[in-house]
């Protein structure tokens, strides 16, 4: 990933600067503007999110509206939420592929203990968080301590929690939750749905965690060199572990949303959520490889996805059309986040 | 110069000219390079090596100048060109499968056919035509790659451009991560395909290994030839330094006379040491003493580094400082915690996150100093990172720029900052200097002794007995994983050194 030859093809004007004393002011000029391209590129998640929207909303005014703006704030939620705990292992450059059947089976325990047990939502709705964050932190310590490769042991992880979600529910669908289980997906205060503030309070911290605390730095100097990290004296393993076992919580919280926002647990609740999730943060500038990215990339991420799903299902394309359309748009937008990285590294 | 004979130079350049948007890279270079000879290439970072280097292994077009190749002028530039002509670059980075046999590799991509739509690998062909070419060598064809000492992959990296119809082949930095003995194995190697008339680009920061084995030089500096020897015995060290850097610069010698005078502390002791390929009874470092450690490889100089360090983990034994006692850190968060800090050899494999500022590599080992509750404090990491950003003199922009951009020498300054930023009281360097150029090494080497002057205790390992010699007040010689032998003061000697370490005399 890293070139390490002292051979770049094209060495940057930065690199060569020192060197030649008399060019100094042009090399200033050029830098000031690559730095704007590069603004430009380092913005284009935001920019194709503005044109989606204007495009939208010339095709159907009603996109506009704030009724409009609201959907799209409860549907971005579950996905952001997701999309926030897919981050984190990608960032120590890991990968946790269980978190959407993490989220599914999760919320169906925590609605076992609610409905079948009788007991009240809160204490069914923690025991379902503290399951996923378990299982994140089981998660944690496979990847680490048995060193197994994330992509497959996870993978695995999502086939057993999948068949587990099936083997509690009995195929069924749970829908006999309490109100107060449900209460935080179906509440509005002033026509505003209460649901999209846990992604907004749990965006910032994101933000706040990565960008103000030593734990972030931590996370993207495991994920940028191992390493390099575990000889800077960070324990690698002890912020790899902390990194699945936030991204369980995360899915565990996620979980609980899309419940009592569904008001039911289907016997594959879940499915279908995980590619979407991890397409979003990359979109939103997170490396796979680690070591890059940040909570307001994902936030782009998350509502250019949102705004895809939600514009193509109001303009009327027919539902056959739907699909391909909503992945040929994905498609150009990761293409244009290579295209940013190759110009950025350059 | 004039034209003379075509047969005399495979490879010349006129006035080559490079220019990056307003930036001038190259600046009208005119090189000739004779055939069957080692041809140095020498330069600070950033001076047109590897601009130089890119123009005629055709990995870029220059601006203006043309190139002739064997009397011929070269049409176009392009690296597949260039090869079939027999120019060939040889990275630092050895481009081997490890997973596959050196035959494989030796033939990468290029690997016999059966006849027939599958394209069948001819394994016996490909064995016979491997064995033929490493015969003599070395080089077992079967081994698998992964097996391959560093030298030994050098060396097939080598082949596999010879064997591709290699003629001049370029070798960028090749003694990078070599000790002395493996070195003196691959300039061996080199000088013998020399007599087979193969000839060489040898790009090296050490004027000991281009005044040994290269035929004549070109220096460059900021882009233009400094200066162009062609008979590399008429110039002598101090000469070529003057070249590369455009000054007299003036080497480094530390005073021995006058440092034992401040007893703040005992220094450290370290007793019954047991740890993979190391057991050491007892060793101590007074505070502001710089001790050397030589050795070959597994001889146990660097391990013991990295036991201090727990990087290496101790079986048995302890540690004393100022009437405290410590079991060897398992961590290398523990041997911070102890004020015992290592600076890697390796600074792109652990030193360094280059996808991370200059200032966030500064903090990242000293994270704990400038955060309160896990929460980083801005304006206290700020303060730190301006100290060291300031007092190592690194050259950007500001502290801001990811560390992957900057040159060898500044990523190493940042390294080193950032292991200075715990505020260490026994500091372990391995190869502090190695791969930078002339003028960082010697800042380094004054920034080190400044602090050994304020009860610094410093353990080097290092190969380059050129820094041993000016930098040290003891040297250590490891042998077998135990201390075998020490040098003090005026004892402390090249020749005795090499001798004791490797057992050898450097051959010149």
């Amino acid at each position: 990933m890293q070139p390490r030859s002292e051979f770049p093809a094209h060495p940057s004007p930065s690199n060569a600067a020192p060197m030649s004393p008399q060019p100094a002011a042009p090399v200033a000029a050029t830098r000031r503007s690559k730095t704007g391209v590069q603004w430009l590129f380092q913005n284009v998640v935001w920019l194709w999110l503005a044109a989606l929207i204007v495009i939208f909303g010339v095709l159907n005014p009603f996109f506009f509206t704030l009724s409009n703006l609201q959907n799209v704030l409860v549907q971005a939620t579950v996905l952001g939420l997701l999309a926030l705990a897919v981050s984190l292992p990608l960032m120590v450059a890991e990968i946790d592929l269980s978190i959407a059947s993490n989220m599914g089976f999760s919320a169906a325990i925590g609605a076992i203990v609610t409905t079948r047990l009788g007991l009240s939502p809160a204490i069914g709705v923690p025991v379902g968080i503290a399951a996923a964050t378990a299982i994140g932190f089981f998660n944690g310590l496979c990847v680490t301590r048995l060193r197994m490769v994330s992509l497959i042991q996870t993978l695995a992880v999502m086939i057993v929690l999948q068949g587990s979600l099936l083997a509690v529910t009995q195929g069924n669908t749970i829908s006999d939750m309490p109100n107060l289980y449900i209460w935080i997906g179906q509440t509005t205060i002033g026509n505003w749905p209460v649901m999209p503030v846990v992604f907004l309070v749990a965006l910032l911290g994101m933000g706040f965690l990565l960008r103000k605390t030593v734990l972030g730095r931590s996370l993207y100097a495991t994920g940028g060199n191992a390493l390099a990290a575990n000889s800077a004296g960070i324990r690698v393993n002890r912020v790899k572990i902390i990194a699945f076992t936030l991204s369980g919580l995360l899915s565990g919280v996620a979980g609980y949303l899309l419940a009592a926002w569904q008001m039911a647990i289907t016997s594959d609740q879940g499915e279908g959520f995980l590619l979407y999730a991890i397409a979003a943060p990359i979109i939103g500038g997170v490396s796979v490889f680690g070591g890059r990215g940040g909570a307001a990339g994902i936030l782009g991420g998350v509502l250019l996805l949102t705004v895809i799903h939600v514009g193509l299902a109001i303009t009327e394309v027919p539902s056959f059309y739907v699909q391909m359309i909503g992945g040929i748009l994905i498609f150009i937008a990761v293409a244009v986040d290579a295209i940013r990285v190759n110009f950025v590294s350059q | 110069m004039a034209d003379s004979s075509n047969t005399e130079y495979i490879l010349r350049t006129h006035n080559l000219v490079k220019r990056y948007k307003n930036v001038v890279a190259l600046d009208h270079v005119s090189i000739n390079i004779r055939r069957s000879t080692i041809h140095g290439l020498l330069g600070e970072n950033g001076a047109g090596k590897s601009t130089l280097v890119s123009l005629i292994s055709g990995l870029t077009a220059p601006t203006e100048g043309t190139i002739t190749f064997a009397g011929e002028q070269v049409q176009g530039f392009d690296v597949k060109q260039m090869e079939a002509l027999g120019v060939f670059l040889v990275t630092q980075e050895p481009m081997i499968v490890e997973s596959m046999s050196v035959a494989d590799n030796l033939m990468l991509g290029h690997w016999p056919v059966k006849r027939g739509l599958m394209r069948r690998v001819d394994q016996r062909a490909l064995m016979a035509n491997a064995v033929a070419a490493l015969e003599g060598t070395g080089l077992d064809p079967r081994m698998p790659a992964r097996t391959l000492s560093a030298v030994a992959k050098r060396k097939l990296n080598i082949l596999r451009a010879l064997h591709s119809g290699g003629k001049l082949l370029i070798l960028d930095e090749p003694t990078a991560a070599l000790t002395l003995a493996d070195r003196e194995h691959l300039f061996g190697f080199m000088r013998s395909l020399k007599a087979q008339g193969v000839s060489f680009v040898f790009i090296s920061h050490y004027n000991e290994e281009i005044l040994g084995i290269c035929d004549a030089v070109s220096v460059l500096r900021n882009g233009r030839l400094a200066g162009e020897m062609d008979d590399i015995s008429s110039i002598n060290s101090d000469s070529l330094s003057e070249l590369v850097i455009g000054r007299d610069v003036p080497l480094f010698y530390r005073d021995r006379a006058t440092r034992h005078d401040h007893a703040t502390s005992e220094g450290w002791q370290v007793e019954g040491l047991v740890a993979p390929n190391i057991a050491v009874d007892n060793f101590t470092i007074a505070p502001g003493e710089i001790v050397g450690f030589a050795g070959l490889p597994g001889s146990g100089a660097k391990e013991f580094g990295l036991s201090l360090f727990g990087l290496n983990r101790a079986k048995q034994g302890h540690i004393t400082h100022d009437n405290q006692r410590y079991g060897f850190a398992q961590h290398p968060e523990d041997a911070f915690a102890r004020g015992i800090a290592y600076l890697s050899d390796d600074r792109h494999r652990d030193g360094l996150v280059g996808l991370q500022s200059i200032a966030q590599n500064i903090t990242l080992s000293s994270l704990s100093k400038v955060s309160r509750g896990g929460v980083i404090d801005a304006s206290a990491e700020k303060q730190v990172v301006k100290r060291y950003f300031d007092h190592l003199r690194v050259k950007a922009v500001t502290p801001n720029v990811l560390l992957g951009t900057l040159s060898g020498g500044n990523q190493q300054k940042v390294c080193l900052g950032r292991v200075l930023a715990t505020e260490p009281k026994l500091l372990i360097l391995d190869e502090p200097t190695r791969g930078i150029d002339v003028g960082v090494k010697e800042e380094v080497h004054r920034i080190i002794d400044a602090l050994t002057r304020e009860g610094l205790s410093v353990i080097v390992i290092t190969s380059d007995l050129d820094e041993m010699v000016r930098m040290v007040d003891r040297v250590c010689i490891f042998v077998g994983g135990q201390i075998e032998q020490e040098f003090t003061g005026a004892d402390i000697d090249k020749d005795a050194i090499l001798q004791a370490a490797f057992g050898t005399a450097l051959a010149h």
